[in-house]
This record gives C-alpha cells, sequence and structure tokens, in this order.
C-alpha cells in the first residue's frame, strides 16, 4: 500500500506541497497560487462566463484531494478501459490513471527514442523538470479565477505530452483517468489533473483524454477540476479530444487553453455525458498570422444534470481563422446555457470567424440558453454566429417511423445524426465512432429507465 | 377468377389538418395485385391522403373510417403501420442531416423483417438493389437526403421500398422531377415489386409514368373527394382533356 498522501484542502493550515516529491520552483508555484486560492471567492452567477451557472452547492472546503500514484512497471490495463482501447484501435501510447492504484503508462519506444515525451505529471516533474518549469513554474496568474488556483496549488493527476520540433505522430495518444471513489476510501474527492501539451515547430499530434467518475450513492459531493493548456508552436498542429462522463454527484469544471503560433492549427472535440454540473472554458488565443482553430462541442443532458459551457476566440493576428460549432441536447429537466465569445483584435485583419450553437431540447422541462458575443476592434473581418433552441423536427421523426423505426429509436438516430455533423470535424475517424457510441449508449439506458419508470407509474 | 383480398377499403374518410378540412369523403377501395392511379390537381388532397394512409400525427382522422388487412388502421401508430406492410415514397423525402443511409437502411430493414440481418448479406443485398437502380455506392456514407438531388431522393425512396417489401405501397409523384432514364429506372423499380399479392397506390400527374406501368384503375381527387374512377384509359382522356373536363377548378 502506498503511503497514504490525502490532505484536506479544508483550512489555511493546509499545504499542498507537503509529502510532494516535486522540485523547490514547484512546490513554490503551488504555494503562490493557493495563497490566491485563499483570498479569492466562488464564481457567483454575476461572474463573466458563470451566468446562470449556481456553483454554490459545492462546498470546497469539505473536499478531499484523491490519491493518484506514479506508474508501475507492473500495473496492468484495467478492464474499463478494455473497451474503448479495442473501438480506437491503433494508438501511439497510453496512459491510465486510476484513484489509488498505480497508474500504467505505454509509450511507443520509436517515438521516446525521438524525443516524444508522454507520461503523468508527478513523473514529469521528476524527470523532466527542465521542459515543463516554463510552464509549471511561471508564478500566479492575477487573473486566474477559485478553480484554476486550486487546480494550480493541489492537482494530484494528469500529464505531459512533448513533441519534438518536426515529430508527426500518426496514431493517438490515448490518456483515461477514473475516479473509483470506494476503492480510494474517500467519500467526498476532488480529482485535480492538469494537463500539458507542448507541440514543438511543425509536429503533428493527437491527445485523446478521457475522465470518468460512476455514479456512486456513497458519495455526496465530488468535483472534478481540471486544467489544460496547449502550447502550439509555428506550423504544428494538435487535435484534442476530451470525453467526461459523470455520476449525479460530481461537479465538473474545466478550463482549456490553446496558444497558437504562426500557421498553427487547433483541432479540439469535447464531449460531456454527465454530471451534476458541468462547466467547461475553452479559450483559443490565435496569436500568430495564418493560425486557425476548429473547436466542437457535444453536450448531452439527462435529469436534472446542468451544463455551462464558453468559448473564447481571440484573434490576435491577420489572417487567422475560427470555426466554433457547439451542439446540446437535452432531455428531462436537463438545463444547458453557452457563451461564444470571439474577440477580434486591431492587428487581426483578414479574420475569419464562425460560431454556431444548436439546441435540441428533448425533454418536456429542458432549457437552453445561448449568448453569442462579438468584440471586434479591427475593420476587414468576415465574423458570424448563428444559434437555435427547439424541439426534435417532427418530419424526421415520422420519416423514420413511416420506415418501421419506433418513437424512440427514432429520437435516438436523429438526436445521434445531430451530434455527428460536427464530430465529423474532429480528425480522428475511430474517435469520434468511440464518442458516437458513448452517446448512443446514454440515449438507450436513459429510454429503458424512463420506460421501466412510466411502466412503474401505470401499476 | 376467385376475388382477391381487398387489402385497403376506405370508407367516407374525412381529415382535418392543424383544424382544416382537407379530405372530405374519400372512399375507395383497393385489392391485392392491383395497380390504382391517383390523379387530381394541385392541393386537390392526394398527398393528405397518403400521409393519412401512413399515419402522420397531424393528419386528424374526424370521420369515417381506414380498413387495412381487414382491421382498423386508424389506432396504429406510423412505425406500426410500416412494419405490417405499408409504405409510403414521400413527394418530399425529409433530409436527416448526421444520419448514414446505410445506419438508416439496416435499422428500418431490422424493424420490418424483426430480425437483424448479417452486415455481409445485406451489403450484397443492397449492392445489387443499388445497381439495378443505379445508385452510386458512396450514398450509403452520406446523410439521408441530406444535400440529394430530386431524382436522387426519388430513387433512395425506391431502394427503400424494394428493401422493406411492402403489401401496400403508396407512391406519393416519385415519378416528379426525374429525367427520361431515371423515369425508366424507377418504373422498372416499382415493376420489379409488382405481384399478385402486392397492392399499389401511384399519385402521379403525368401520363408518362403510366406509358411504363398500366393501372388498373385511376381516380381522379378533386377537392378532398375522388371525384371520377375509370380504367387506364382514363389517364389517356385526362392527359388529352385537362381536369376541367372532369370538374370545374375550385374557387380558392
Ligand atoms: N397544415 C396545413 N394547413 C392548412 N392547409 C393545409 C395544410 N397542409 C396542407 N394543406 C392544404 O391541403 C390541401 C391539399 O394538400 P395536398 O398536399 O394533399 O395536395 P396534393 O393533391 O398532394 O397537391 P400536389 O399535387 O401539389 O402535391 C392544399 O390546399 C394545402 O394547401
Ligand atoms: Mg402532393
Amino acid at each position: 500500500m502506498a503511503e497514504q498522501k490525502t490532505v484536506s484542502t479544508a483550512t489555511q493550515v493546509d499545504d499542498p506541497t507537503k509529502r510532494r516529491e516535486e522540485p523547490t520552483w514547484m512546490k513554490e508555484a503551488r504555494l503562490a497560487s493557493w495563497e490566491s486560492y485563499l483570498s479569492t471567492q466562488l464564481p457567483g452567477i454575476r461572474d463573466d462566463g458563470w451566468h446562470r451557472t449556481d456553483i454554490s452547492g459545492l462546498n470546497l472546503a469539505d473536499l478531499r484531494a484523491v490519491d493518484f500514484h506514479s506508474p508501475e512497471a507492473s500495473a496492468s490495463v484495467s478492464p474499463w478501459v478494455i473497451p474503448a482501447l479495442d473501438s480506437l484501435s491503433s494508438h501511439s501510447g497510453v496512459l491510465i490513471q486510476e484513484a489509488g492504484t498505480p497508474a500504467y503508462l505505454k509509450l511507443d519506444s520509436e517515438l521516446a527514442d525521438k524525443g516524444v515525451v508522454f507520461c503523468d505529471i508527478e513523473t514529469a516533474l521528476k524527470t523532466h523538470g527542465d521542459k515543463v518549469r516554463r510552464y509549471l513554474g511561471e508564478p500566479a496568474d492575477l487573473n486566474d479565477d477559485k478553480f484554476t488556483n486550486l487546480i494550480k496549488s493541489w492537482f494530484n493527476c494528469g500529464l505531459f505530452l512533448f513533441v519534438p520540433p518536426g515529430v508527426e505522430i500518426a496514431n493517438p495518444l490515448l490518456s483515461f483517468t477514473s475516479v473509483n471513489y470506494r476503492s480510494s476510501g474517500i467519500a467526498d474527492g476532488a480529482v485535480l489533473p492538469r494537463l500539458l501539451v507542448v507541440a514543438s515547430e511543425g509536429s503533428r499530434v493527437t491527445l485523446l483524454h478521457s475522465v470518468t467518475a460512476p455514479l456512486s450513492q456513497a458519495v455526496d459531493t465530488a468535483l472534478h477540476a481540471g486544467l489544460v493548456d496547449i502550447h502550439i508552436e509555428q506550423a504544428a498542429h494538435v487535435s484534442y479530444l476530451e470525453l467526461t462522463e459523470f455520476g449525479p454527484a460530481v461537479y465538473s469544471v474545466t478550463n482549456t487553453r490553446a496558444w497558437l503560433n504562426k500557421d498553427a492549427s487547433f483541432t479540439s472535440l469535447t464531449a460531456a455525458l454527465g454530471g451534476r454540473l458541468v462547466k467547461g472554458e475553452i479559450s483559443t488565443y490565435l496569436n500568430g498570422q495564418g493560425a486557425s482553430a476548429e473547436v466542437a462541442g457535444v453536450v448531452l443532458g439527462a435529469d436534472n444534470e446542468k451544463y455551462s459551457f464558453n468559448t473564447i476566440e481571440e484573434h490576435n493576428a491577420p489572417d487567422t481563422r475560427s470555426n466554433i460549432h457547439f451542439r446540446t441536447a437535452l432531455k428531462d429537466s436537463s438545463t444547458s446555457i453557452y457563451q461564444g465569445i470571439i474577440r477580434v483584435d486591431r492587428e487581426a485583419q483578414r479574420t475569419d470567424a464562425y460560431q454556431s450553437n444548436k439546441n435540441l431540447l428533448l425533454g418536456s422541462g429542458a432549457k437552453a440558453d445561448s449568448i453569442p458575443k462579438l468584440e471586434i476592434l479591427a475593420d476587414d473581418v468576415r465574423c458570424s454566429h448563428g444559434a437555435t433552441v427547439g424541439p426534435v423536427d417532427q418530419e424526421q421523426v415520422f420519416y423514420l417511423m413511416s420506415r418501421g423505426l419506433t418513437a424512440a429509436e427514432a429520437e435516438e438516430l436523429i438526436v445521434l445524426g445531430f451530434f455527428t455533423t460536427v464530430m465529423a470535424k474532429f480528425d480522428h475517424k475511430p474517435a469520434i465512432a468511440w464518442v458516437g457510441s458513448a452517446i448512443a449508449s446514454k440515449l438507450i439506458a436513459h429510454d429503458r429507465d424512463s420506460r421501466k419508470q412510466s411502466a412503474g407509474e401505470q401499476k | 377468377m376467385t376475388e382477391k383480398e381487398e387489402i385497403l377499403v376506405i370508407k367516407d374518410l374525412h381529415v382535418r389538418v392543424d383544424d382544416k378540412e382537407i379530405l372530405k369523403g374519400v372512399s375507395l377501395t383497393v385489392r391485392r395485385g392491383e395497380i390504382h392511379a391517383l390523379m387530381g390537381r394541385n392541393g386537390s388532397g392526394k398527398s393528405t391522403l397518403s400521409y393519412t394512409l401512413m399515419g402522420h400525427p397531424r393528419y386528424k382522422v374526424t370521420a369515417g373510417q381506414i380498413w387495412y388487412k381487414g382491421s382498423d388502421l386508424t389506432a396504429l401508430a406510423a412505425d406500426e403501420r410500416s412494419r405490417s406492410g405499408i409504405y409510403l415514397a414521400f413527394q418530399y423525402p425529409v433530409a436527416i442531416p448526421g444520419v448514414s443511409v446505410s445506419n438508416f437502411l439496416r435499422a428500418a430493414v431490422k424493424s420490418r423483417r424483426g430480425t437483424d440481418v448479417p452486415v455481409k448479406e445485406f451489403r450484397k443485398e443492397l449492392r445489387n438493389r443499388m445497381s439495378s437502380l443505379n445508385i452510386k455506392d458512396d450514398f450509403l456514407s452520406r446523410y439521408i437526403n441530406d444535400g440529394f438531388s430530386g431524382g436522387e431522393k426519388k430513387r433512395l425512396e425506391i431502394l427503400q421500398m424494394e428493401l422493406l417489401a411492402p403489401d401496400l405501397a403508396v407512391l406519393d409523384e416519385t415519378d416528379s422531377g426525374l429525367d427520361i432514364d431515371a423515369l425508366k429506372t424507377v418504373a422498372s423499380g416499382i415493376n420489379s415489386m409488382t405481384g399478385p399479392d402486392v397492392a399499389i397506390l401511384l399519385i402521379t400527374h403525368y401520363q408518362r409514368l403510366l406509358n411504363y406501368i398500366t393501372p388498373d384503375y385511376v381516380h381522379v381527387m378533386q377537392d378532398g373527394q375522388i371525384v371520377m374512377s375509370g380504367g387506364s384509359e382514363l389517364a389517356h382522356q385526362l392527359e388529352a382533356r385537362g381536369y376541367d373536363w372532369v370538374a370545374p377548378a375550385p374557387v380558392v
């Protein structure tokens, strides 16, 4: 059994660096962010990006950072990952992090020989300090909000991916994180991943990252808060997929940031398939001329789940392009709010930006809001946005039913199709199929539940 | 010769759409093996009848009856009607972005046959039928009717009909918007379906389809009613003389 490293974040006497074997600079950075954390307020519904997103039910003081452990050679692939590995077929490396057990890590030796680094964050701090210090050792940012400070001070899992100049990795790198609350023996756990991706000049890489925390009766509240930083150097390309599936006890707050240099490109797909309150912010900084971003999001809500997503596109250089496609389908009484901001700097002439947000209301209590925001300072730009909110098209349902599909099957197919059109923008086909089947499972499982329920009510 | 089963019996059917009465007393009997052509001016109610037969929830039967294979059809939902052998080729097929034709066809065939068809076998059947309908292979990975040309949509309707092998097929202007070659292809698709047990209700504006498919009966619809019925010669008379010969145009 590994040494018990659980620490409470409850009081000021807590020290996030205690019992961590890390470089001094990292400890200092953790402590600085911890100071900031203690002096910042929990975001309220009047704060930027938190409209109609009430997180006051989450008591941070009650949470404890869950224990994760470094990889061990003896670790084996956990059974819950096997179906995903099968459907994703070829890959270049795998990292599996599960609370309470040693991590599993594998990277193609050919890539390691070329200088590619892919490992958990703890290993990165021990053996690649020189590479990560620039990013993780930075002084606390005064603009960081409560959650960012929390993650920067207490991150307990996550990964580091470094691709040297000119290296193109054809098959994706996979990261799976799971919180098994029972085996970690913690009632109110916090999973705080920190992901750092550095794609050097002219490199190419795809990272698929999934986080699951199954429904557990024993848990009152739990938190997943993640910080994902992606640095894309000149003419490099990163594809990043994040799939999260949480049970009804879990709050999730994720902050994803991508910085794009000259001619860099970024493709991202965010899939949110469950949680009590799921908040995500995806910021893209197009800082180099000719940079382009393709950002897609799919959200499937059910029961009383709440979703709140922001996308921020900052066009800071000329000839930059961004395409945002965010789609939400809401069953039962689930709700969603989407806020899309496009900022175009004075310098960023010939910006081409598009933002679309479509919402399908499937349940009678479902609600979706969409808030577009354009802040344009340049005069030669192409910028447009569109949003729709509405029920499933009954003519589509009728067409499918006229071919023998039941009303439920018809709706499933239509909703899946609704998501497929934006997932198709992600450039890794097996990943699209993998997310598609996760969506289908949620739709089907949920239909089964509601049928059982209505049968029960009739009795 | 013994009379074939009356597969469809419509009696004094009245139908409302959004509180407007469109069908005002339609009566029609169709036996297995028969081909009935239904003609009539734009807006006379032909598509309303076809949607009603398929069970579109917006089309409300306010009076009259529809009997199919001897039982009351009106209580059944569209999917139940499909599984019991009714097929409607839509005048305006609906696009469903994101849903591939191949996934859709598999789901439809599974519903109708009540069992999953092995992938390989299904692919083979599909390929054969597609090639005889001159449908390109890349159709399967495209989204249902999404960005399809008019003719491509109609061909997909025929392909589905062949796969679902209905007992009663209602074809709503499947010939509209087709070039001459496509018309021949679609007509031979329909002809290959005909047989002693299959009944077809063919809605069309043009004699040209009836050059390839000879109907046993021709009916003329006018203002929500069937106002004239006859044999295949009636279609020729309509082609030559227009609808004014049957009944004056209603005042709109
Ligand atoms: N939702 C509706 N509300 C009001 N009127 C409707 C509605 N739907 C159809 N109608 C009317 O019902 C009438 C019959 O329409 P229908 O589509 O059945 O005609 P049709 O005979 O198929 O015409 P066409 O030859 O042009 O296809 C038309 O006058 C149409 O405008
Ligand atoms: Mg019509």
